[in-house]
C-alpha cells in the first residue's frame, strides 16, 4: 500500500488481506470513529423527550431485525415474510423466563445481556428449522412456507395460556452497575445498549461477507447450481442464512421486550413482517447500510405522516378519518415508488454520494 | 384621512387582541391525553368515541364550564397498536398531562405498569375486569364485561321458561373476549340457574352454519356474545337464514341472541339488518332510540359541533362524552376543593366519587361510583332489544347479584 494511509489516491494492494480491510484509509477510520463518538455523545448534549427516545430505540431495534432479514432475503435471496415471528420468538423467550421465574427475578434483571444472546440463539434454532423447507422450495413457494410459520406462531401465542394468550407478559426493570435503571433513564439506557449491539452486529455482517461463508450466501443467491458446482453447499448455506436471520431477529425481539417492558402479541403480526420487508426494500436489499436507511426512513415517514394528518385534522376537525387514508397510502406509495424508480433502495443514493465525494482526493 | 382611519382600526385590533390574549392568559390550561383507534381495527367504535370526547371538551371550554380555565386534550390515533399507544402516552407525559384516557384492552394491560409508576388516573374504553387486577390507577367507566355477561345470564335464568336454560358463549379470541368466561363459570358454580353448554371462540368465519347446527343439536337456546359487532352480525344473519332465530325471548327450539357492550348498537343493526330483530344487548349508556334528557343533550352536542347523524346516534359517541364528563367533573371538584389540578389530586377526587358524591353524567343509565376498593364506574346496566329495527329498553337498569357473590 501507499505510504500515506490517509489518502485513497495511489493506494494499491499487494495482498488479499490488505484488500479485505474494513477501512481502506485512515481517513475512513477517522470519519467512522467521529461518527460513532457523535452517535454516543449527542444524547448527553441534546436531551430528547421520552417519546422521541422511544422512537429512536424503536428504529435501532428495527435495524437489528432488518439486518437479519437482509442477510436471508438480500444476500442469500430467500424471501421471508415471517420475520416478525422470529422477532417474536426472541421476545417470547424473555417472556417465557418471566412467566417461569417471575418478571423481577435476578436472571431477568441482572443477567439480561446473557438472556439477549440466548434469545438470539433460540431465534437461530427456529430460523434453522424454518429454513429446512428452503432445501426443497424456492421463490414464492418458500415465501409461503415462511408465511405459514408466521401463522403457526400467531396461533400458538394466542391460544397457549403459558403465553398469556397473547396479552402482555411483563418484564421487570433491569439493573446496571449504577443500580436499577429507573423510568427517567430507561430509554436513554437502552439507546446506548442497542446502539452498541447494532455496531457489533454491523461489524459482524461486514466481516461475515468477507469470509467464504458470506460469499457463499451471495453465490447461492445468484445461482445455486453454479455455487454447487463450485463446491459450495447450497442447502447448508440456505439453512444457516435462515439461522443467522433468526439470531438477529431473536436479539431484536429480546431488546423489544426489555425496552417496552412487556411482550404482547400485536407487535409480531404479519403486518409487522410486511413492515420489515418494506424497510429492507426501501433501504436497499443486499446492502449492509440499506439495513440502517430502511428502518430510519420508514419509521420517521410514519411519524411525519401522523403529524401531517394531525395538522390537517386541526383544520378539519370532523374529518379525523384523514389518517385512515394517509398512512396506508403513503406506506404503499413509498414502496411502489422505490420498486419502480430506485429498486436498489436508499443505499444506492448513499453509494452515489460516496462516489461523488471520492472525486477528491483523486483515487485513481 | 384614509390612513388615519386605517391606523385607528389597526390600533383597535391590537387592543382587542391584547385584551383577548390577557383574558386567555388569566386561565389555567389542564393538559390531558387520549390515545385510541381512530383508524385500523375497531375504529368503527374508536372514531365516534374520539368525536364524543373532543366535542365535550370543546363544549367545556366554549361554555366556560371551568371558568377561565380550559382543558387541552390531545387525541392521537394509535391504530389499535400497543407500541403506538405507548409512544403517545410517553409524549403526553412529556407534555405534562394530569389524567389519561386510553382505549383498547391490549394497550391498557400493556401500559398498566407505566400507569402505576406514573401514578396517573386512567379511564380506558376497555371494560375488561382484568384491567383492575394489580392496578390502582385504572378506572373502568362502566361495569366490566364480566358484570355484563353475568347480568345477561341472570336475566336468562330469571326469564327462561321450563327446565334449566342451556347457554353457549360466543367470544372473541383474545383477553377481551375470554376474560368474562371464567366469571360466568364461577357464577354458575355459585348457583346461577343456567347450564353452560359450550364456549365458542370465533375466528374470521364468514359462515356459522356448522356452529349454529351444532349448538342446536345440543339444545342450546341462548347465545351470549362477548366480542365486536361484525362476527355477531355474521352469526345472526346465518341463524335467520337457517330459520333458527327466536321471534321472542326464549322461544322454544330456537336461538335467542344476546351480547355485551361492544356487540350491539346501531352498527349491529346496520350490519345485520332484519336479522338483528330481537337481539338483546346490555350496556350502561343511554341510547338515542330511547329518547330522554341525556340523549337530547347528546344530540345537541353533536349538532353544535357538526357531527353527522351516524356519529350522533352512536353509543360510542356517548361513551366518549362520558369519559370526558367524568374527567371534567374530577377537575371541577378538585378546583372547588381549592386544590391544585395535578395527577395526585385528580386521583384522590375520583376515589371520593361515591355515595352522596356519586356523579350522574347524562350519558349513562346510572351514577358513576368510584372508591379505593371499587374502580368500576356505572354499576347499573340496561338491557335493550331490537324491536322494529331499533333498540328499545327492556325493563329497568339492573345490577348483577352473582358478581357480588363471586367477587
Amino acid at each position: 500500500m501507499s505510504a500515506n494511509l490517509w489518502l485513497a489516491t495511489g493506494n494499491f494492494f499487494t495482498t488479499y488481506k490488505q484488500e479485505q480491510r474494513t477501512f481502506l484509509t485512515s481517513l475512513d477510520r477517522s470519519v467512522f470513529t467521529f461518527f460513532l463518538v457523535l452517535l454516543f455523545g449527542w444524547p448527553l448534549v441534546f436531551e430528547l423527550s421520552n417519546k422521541y427516545m422511544l422512537v429512536v430505540d424503536n428504529v435501532l431495534i428495527a435495524i437489528v431485525a432488518v439486518m437479519g432479514l437482509n442477510l436471508v432475503t438480500g444476500f442469500a435471496g430467500l424471501i421471508s415474510i415471517g420475520h416478525a415471528a422470529f422477532v417474536g420468538i426472541g421476545a417470547y423467550t424473555i417472556a417465557s423466563f418471566c412467566q417461569t421465574i417471575g418478571e423481577s427475578h435476578i436472571i431477568i434483571t441482572h443477567f439480561w445481556p446473557v438472556l439477549i444472546v440466548f434469545s438470539g440463539i433460540v431465534g437461530a434454532v427456529f430460523g434453522a428449522i424454518v429454513g429446512l423447507p428452503a432445501l426443497r422450495l424456492k421463490h414464492l413457494y418458500l415465501a409461503i412456507a415462511t408465511l405459514s410459520f408466521q401463522m403457526i406462531f400467531e396461533w400458538t401465542i394466542q391460544f397457549m395460556t403459558f403465553f398469556n394468550q397473547g396479552q402482555t407478559i411483563y418484564v421487570g426493570r433491569v439493573f446496571w452497575f449504577t443500580g436499577k435503571v429507573g423510568r427517567s433513564d430507561h430509554y436513554l439506557f437502552w439507546y446506548f445498549i442497542i446502539l452498541t449491539i447494532v455496531i457489533l452486529l454491523g461489524f459482524g455482517i461486514r466481516n461475515l461477507l468477507k469470509t467464504r461463508y458470506g460469499r457463499c450466501l451471495v453465490a447461492v443467491r445468484d445461482n445455486d447450481r453454479a455455487a454447487d458446482a463450485m463446491g459450495m453447499n447450497p442447502g447448508l448455506t440456505k439453512v444457516y442464512a435462515f439461522a443467522l436471520a433468526g439470531f438477529f431477529a431473536g436479539v431484536a425481539g429480546a431488546l423489544h421486550a426489555y425496552v417496552y417492558r412487556g411482550v404482547g402479541f400485536e407487535s409480531f403480526t404479519l403486518h409487522e413482517s410486511i413492515g420489515y420487508l418494506a424497510m429492507a426494500i426501501v433501504g436497499g436489499l443486499g446492502t449492509l447500510n440499506g439495513s440502517f436507511w430502511g428502518p430510519v426512513a420508514i419509521k420517521f415517514l410514519d411519524l411525519q405522516v401522523e403529524t401531517l394528518a394531525e395538522i390537517a385534522g386541526q383544520y378539519m376537525p370532523s374529518s379525523m378519518n384523514l389518517a385512515t387514508a394517509l398512512k396506508p397510502f403513503t406506506f404503499g406509495l413509498v414502496i411502489v415508488l422505490f420498486l419502480m424508480f430506485e429498486p436498489r433502495g436508499i443505499a444506492n443514493w448513499w453509494r452515489i454520494i460516496k462516489s461523488y465525494t471520492k472525486l477528491w482526493p483523486f483515487r485513481y | 384621512m384614509k390612513s388615519k382611519n386605517f391606523l385607528t382600526a389597526l390600533l383597535i385590533l391590537v387592543v382587542m387582541f391584547a385584551f383577548t390574549a390577557s383574558v386567555n392568559a388569566g386561565g389555567k390550561v389542564y393538559k390531558l391525553g387520549m390515545s385510541l383507534a381512530i383508524t385500523g381495527p375497531t375504529s368503527d367504535a374508536g372514531n365516534p368515541y374520539a368525536k364524543g370526547t373532543e366535542d365535550y371538551f370543546k363544549f367545556v371550554n366554549d361554555t366556560k364550564m371551568l371558568g377561565e380555565d380550559t382543558i387541552d386534550c390531545t387525541i392521537r390515533d394509535d391504530q389499535y397498536k400497543t407500541d403506538v399507544t405507548k409512544r403517545n402516552f410517553e409524549e403526553y407525559l412529556d407534555n405534562g398531562i394530569v389524567m389519561y384516557l386510553n382505549y383498547s384492552t391490549g394497550s391498557t394491560l400493556g401500559l398498566k405498569r407505566d400507569f402505576e409508576e406514573e401514578e396517573i388516573a386512567v379511564l380506558p374504553a376497555s371494560y375488561h375486569a382484568g384491567n383492575l387486577d394489580g392496578s390502582n390507577y385504572i378506572f373502568l367507566p362502566i361495569a366490566s364485561y364480566s358484570d355484563q355477561l353475568v347480568n345477561l345470564a341472570e336475566y336468562v335464568a330469571k326469564h327462561h321458561k321450563g327446565a334449566k336454560a342451556k347457554v353457549a358463549l360466543f367470544v372473541h379470541p383474545s383477553a377481551f373476549g375470554r376474560g368474562p368466561v371464567s366469571d360466568v363459570e364461577k357464577a354458575v358454580a355459585a348457583g346461577l340457574n343456567i347450564e353452560l353448554i359450550e364456549v365458542v371462540e370465533h375466528g374470521k368465519d364468514l359462515d356459522n352454519t356448522a356452529m349454529l347446527k351444532r349448538l342446536m343439536s345440543k339444545n342450546v337456546q341462548y347465545v351470549i356474545s362477548q366480542t365486536i359487532q361484525s362476527p355477531v352480525a355474521t352469526m345472526i344473519k346465518d341463524s335467520q337464514r337457517l330459520g333458527l332465530t327466536a321471534s321472542s325471548f326464549g322461544e322454544a327450539g330456537k336461538l335467542t341472541f344476546m351480547g355485551a357492550h361492544y356487540t350491539g348498537g346501531n352498527d349491529l343493526i346496520a350490519l345485520a339488518g332484519d336479522a338483528a330483530e330481537n337481539y338483546f344487548w346490555i350496556t350502561a349508556f343511554n341510547i338515542t332510540s330511547v329518547p330522554g334528557e341525556g340523549t337530547t343533550k347528546q344530540l345537541a352536542l353533536a349538532k353544535k359541533y357538526g357531527r353527522d347523524q351516524k356519529a350522533a346516534d352512536s353509543h360510542n359517541y356517548a361513551a366518549g362524552i362520558m369519559v370526558a364528563q367524568v374527567t371534567t367533573e374530577a377537575i371541577k371538584r378538585t378546583k372547588a376543593a381549592g386544590l391544585e389540578i395535578n395527577k395526585a389530586n385528580l386521583y384522590n377526587t375520583l376515589n371520593k366519587m361515591n355515595g352522596a358524591n356519586a356523579y350522574n353524567p347524562y350519558t349513562t343509565t346510572g351514577p358513576v361510583n368510584y372508591s379505593k376498593t371499587d374502580r368500576m364506574g356505572v354499576d347499573l346496566l340496561q338491557i335493550y332489544s331490537v324491536q322494529g329495527g331499533v333498540f328499545k329498553a327492556v325493563g329497568k337498569p339492573l345490577e348483577s347479584e352473582y358478581m357480588k357473590k363471586i367477587k
